[in-house]
């Protein structure tokens, strides 16, 4: 009964959407329509010329601006949109495409590393069954468990050290600092934001990985501990951006009502204000812990690059590899099974971080909901 | 009536019990940094400040702060001087300092005491839920006070009784002989100290402000604003230690003065005009040679140029066209909202995967052998600036009032006028803005550029990329071919990573390579930084003029 009143319903909006294109059709001018027409198949074919690397590639965008300029001079308006639909269609086919080829990539290896629960196969269990990296030997396996052993350490310290002082700084900022602090404090959290990766790599690989090798006696340089301090400095701007937003985003008359009835402003600040922001700041943790998962060059530059298991399971003064730095240092040197091993692990970054982000717009969703918008 | 109110709202006279928990703060902030400098060696423990043993310093200290805090919880307990404590210290205290006792606790338990995982699981929890109790039951100004007290009187006495002396050092023994740690009293002291100084801080902040609202108050700003200090010091001291340490290599034998620099030959169309640089600066004029003394960047800061213009090329036009569609021509709906997770996810997608991503999709492509290139490089890093672009264009397309648009409309000109003479006018700020910092951000990315670009470790200064020289038309399909962008090049920060690989292997001349190293992050961060710096002015300068006008 439900499904029949449903496909009703799809029959009837898909004749909707045919009056209204078949309306369309009539109202627009032919020549707009050919040339229309024309620009679409043009670009698409582009696409498909570029994917199987034609040299006629170079002809179909020809054909492509040859219409678009032609649509340009005589049908400003329809060209315009057209062209920009064309735009974001262009933006959404890029993480279409960022999907459909790590995964491809890293398929070979996963379907030659299958496992059977219960008699089930699963492809690439066994690269989770075991706990060794060695690409060169006869028998190679590539687990990904000293990888996502060395993410976790790091996120989770990087979490430690961007979530609480991220929060307590994006507090500052939006209801403590006096205008001309702020001032001056904010753009240097940015700044901190534009510190190119490679330049904090650098500075832990010559400064902070000997200076914790003498400190902690250890042997060799690279520790899970310093990476996840430098990563957690550089996600902290993330987090305070985020949360400074959510935090402004709770309404001025909800703070006033409470600052009327006496308090202080950091009990304003304590029963009103972040908990009436908590789901925007946690979605501001959130991508904070996101930026950390991804963070490459810091681990590269100042992890050993050669995966191992930290023994005991918390140990995090020795830093062998993250799936990151994995991917950084191995990729110009490896092929075959190995090669597709790194796209596996660039899989679990990618679906890892996109349920983050994902998550954190869910719950930054529902906070507009509550606070209502621009109030 | 009015009377009445008045007198319970002025506070008698406390200023001597102010007076002595304000000096405690100040005390704290001193132990604080004396611990910093303990830390990166400036003082050392073993050695004597001010003819006390460092140690025995720092163990004083914490003896005499600890003293000082559970004396204002008793004293504000006895009622000597009035305060306004609170029936607990609350739940979130309770758990901290719990926290901090646990562990401490179960340390002790497991290692001093020698009880084993367990004995030491057990002691932790007597010793955090006693903290926790002692923090939550009684009233504010003992809750408050005696954990913390007592936290920097352990750590005093532990000092002060040589329990860990300067030559104290404990390993773990459940870690693998080659993955071993040692802790020693160098490290773990300042840790400790800088913690009981926080902590003691924050209990005597709270009695100067007579606990309650307003002791909450005093102690959660002092933890705020000394937060704030802290990422500002951070930032502060890495840059400046970049600049000191990049400051000589990258000024090595700077000249001015006519004529002294290199020609540069601008030729166009058959005509060509020779320019002679009056200036000479080694470090960002040459490429490396075996013929000049100091090797330079200048083919990497050439192939970072060509990066940028070509990300923002491909970028800010797809960004700009697809905002403009989704904020004036789309239905809000179904579509615009995939679009937008879509675009948030790309934001946040690693760098990483960007470059395999573009290793897959866009390396084989170019040539008919797959190979890193200059166009697979600008293409990927494109497709990283696209999201950022995307939404601060729509942040700042939606943020034009629709008066303006109703205005324009009614004119009677057409949606695509309004949209290109008053919509695209009134967000340009927004979006000039943004594109800048997201060049800033993608000028120092390096992740992407080792699978798609980066070639060669020191590159010559005639290797650069001559792209504007390699253009070749042909008559045949793709018409026009540059070799120069379908072949690897070199980049700043691509650069500096060739360095610390470099550094890793240890090859003849380390020292150089160092500097060098140092040099090109100088270098690189003023290309960054300087980007940083010239957004975030456009976006105050525009801001002070939407304000005043």
């Amino acid at each position: 009964m439900k499904s029949d009143t449903y496909t009703a319903r799809m029959r009837a909006d898909i004749a909707r959407r045919y009056a209204r294109s078949r309306e369309f059709v009539a109202d627009t001018p032919s020549d707009a329509l050919a040339v229309g027409t024309l620009g679409t198949l043009a670009l698409t074919g582009a696409f498909v010329g570029f994917l199987t690397t034609s040299r006629f590639t170079s002809l179909a965008v020809v054909a492509f601006l040859l219409a678009v300029g032609y649509g340009w001079v005589r049908h400003q308006e329809l060209a315009a949109k057209g062209v920009t639909l064309a735009m974001t269609v262009s933006t959404v086919l890029i993480l279409s495409l960022i999907t459909v080829f790590i995964f491809v990539e890293a398929w070979p290896v996963l379907a030659d590393r299958t496992g059977r629960v219960f008699g089930v196969p699963v492809p690439g269990l066994e690269m989770f069954t075991t706990t060794q990296w060695t690409p060169a030997v006869a028998e190679p396996k590539y687990s990904m468990l000293p990888m996502i052993q060395g993410t976790v350490l790091v996120t989770v310290i990087a979490t430690a050290v961007a979530g609480p002082l991220g929060v307590a700084a994006a507090l500052f900022l939006s209801e403590i600092a006096p205008e001309p602090v702020r001032e001056v404090v904010k753009p240097g959290v940015e700044i901190l934001a534009g510190i190119p990766s490679i330049v904090y790599g650098f500075l832990g690989f010559t400064v902070l990985s000997p200076w914790a090798s003498d400190q902690f006696d250890l042997l060799g340089q690279g520790t899970y501990l310093f990476v996840g301090i430098v990563v957690g400095l550089m996600a902290l701007p993330t987090v305070v951006s985020v949360a400074e937003d959510a935090i402004n985003s709770v309404p001025e008359s909800m703070k006033s009502g409470s600052l009327a009835l006496g308090t202080t402003d950091w009990q304003t600040m304590t029963t009103i204000t972040v908990p009436a922001a908590f789901s925007g700041i946690s979605a501001a943790v959130l991508l904070g812990v996101g930026r950390a998962i991804g963070e490459t060059m810091a681990a590269t530059v100042m992890l050993r690059n050669s995966p191992a298991i930290a023994e005991p399971l918390y140990n995090a003064f020795y830093g062998f590899e993250t799936l990151t730095s994995l991917i950084a240092a191995n990729y110009g040197t490896s092929s075959g099974f190995q090669q597709d091993a790194l796209f596996v692990a660039g899989c679990i970054l990618f679906v890892s971080v996109l349920v983050l982000s994902v998550g954190s717009q869910l719950v930054e969703e529902r906070v507009e909901r509550k606070l209502g918008s621009g109030e | 009536m009015a009377r009445a109110t008045e007198s319970t709202l002025v506070r008698e006279d406390t200023s001597a019990y102010e007076a002595v928990a304000g000096l405690t703060v100040g005390l704290a902030a001193v132990l604080f940094f004396l611990a910093l400098a303990a830390l990166v060696d400036i003082v050392s423990l073993t050695d004597t400040v001010v003819g006390v043993p460092t140690l025995t310093l720092l163990g004083t200290l914490l003896v005499v702060m600890g003293v000082a805090v559970v004396g204002f919880g008793l004293l504000s307990y006895r009622e000597v001087f009035p305060t306004q404590p609170r029936e607990s210290a609350g739940l979130i205290a309770a758990l901290l300092f719990g926290g901090i006792w646990f562990l401490l606790g179960a340390l002790v338990g497991s290692e001093t005491l020698g009880l084993g995982p367990l004995g030491g699981l057990v002691v932790g929890l007597v010793a955090g839920l006693g903290a926790g109790a002692v923090t939550a039951v009684p009233r504010e100004d003992i809750g408050s006070t005696l954990p913390a007290g007592a936290l920097a009187l352990v750590f005093g006495f532990v000092f002060l009784l040589g329990v860990v002396g300067p030559e104290w050092s404990w390993s773990p023994a459940n870690f693998p002989d080659d993955q071993q740690v040692t802790f020693f009293a160098r490290s773990v002291a300042p840790f400790a100290v800088q913690g009981s100084a926080l902590v003691v801080g924050w209990a005597a902040a709270k009695a100067y402000g007579g606990f309650g609202a307003r002791g909450r108050h005093f102690g959660a700003y002092l933890l705020v604003y000394l937060n704030a200090l802290a990422i500002i010091a951070v930032l502060v001291a890495l840059v400046a230690f970049v600049v000191f340490k990049g400051f000589v290599p990258v000024t090595e034998s700077v000249q001015f003065g006519l004529g002294v620099g290199p020609e540069t030959t601008v030729a166009l169309f058959g005509f060509s005009y020779t320019v002679v640089w009056p200036v000479y600066w080694p470090f960002l004029m040459n490429g490396a040679s075996l013929f000049t003394d100091i090797t330079g960047v200048f083919p990497a800061i050439v192939g970072t140029a060509w990066l940028v213009i070509g990300a923002v090329v491909l970028a800010v036009p797809l960004g700009v066209g697809a905002a403009v569609f989704l904020t004036e021509y789309a239905e809000q709906g179904g579509f615009t909202r995939v679009v937008e997770v879509a675009t948030n996810a790309l934001w946040s997608t690693p760098s990483i995967v960007f470059g395999l991503f573009g290793a897959a999709f866009l390396v084989p492509r170019f040539t008919p052998q797959p190979q890193k290139s200059l166009l697979a490089g600008m293409i990927t890093l494109g497709f990283m600036l696209l999201p950022l672009v995307v939404i601060t264009a729509r942040e700042a397309m939606v943020a034009v009032p629709d008066e303006y648009r109703d205005a324009s409309a009614a004119l009677g000109v057409s949606r695509w006028q309004t949209i290109r003479s008053v919509v695209i006018p009134a967000s340009m700020p927004g979006i000039v803005t943004g594109v800048i910092l997201g060049v800033g951000r993608i000028a120092g990315e390096t992740a992407p550029l080792l699978l798609t670009m980066g070639g060669g470790s020191f590159v010559p200064a005639g290797q650069r990329a001559k792209v504007l020289n390699g253009f070749q038309l042909s008559l045949s399909p793709p018409f026009v071919t540059n070799p120069e962008l379908t072949q690897a090049t070199t980049a700043l920060p691509y650069q500096l990573y060739q360095v610390v690989l470099t550094g890793t292997g240890e090859t003849a001349g380390v020292n150089d390579v160092l500097a060098f190293g140092w040099g090109t992050a100088l270098v690189l961060l003023a290309v960054v930084l300087s980007f940083y710096a010239v957004g975030i002015l456009t976006r105050q300068y525009f801001r002070s003029k939407l304000k005043y006008e």
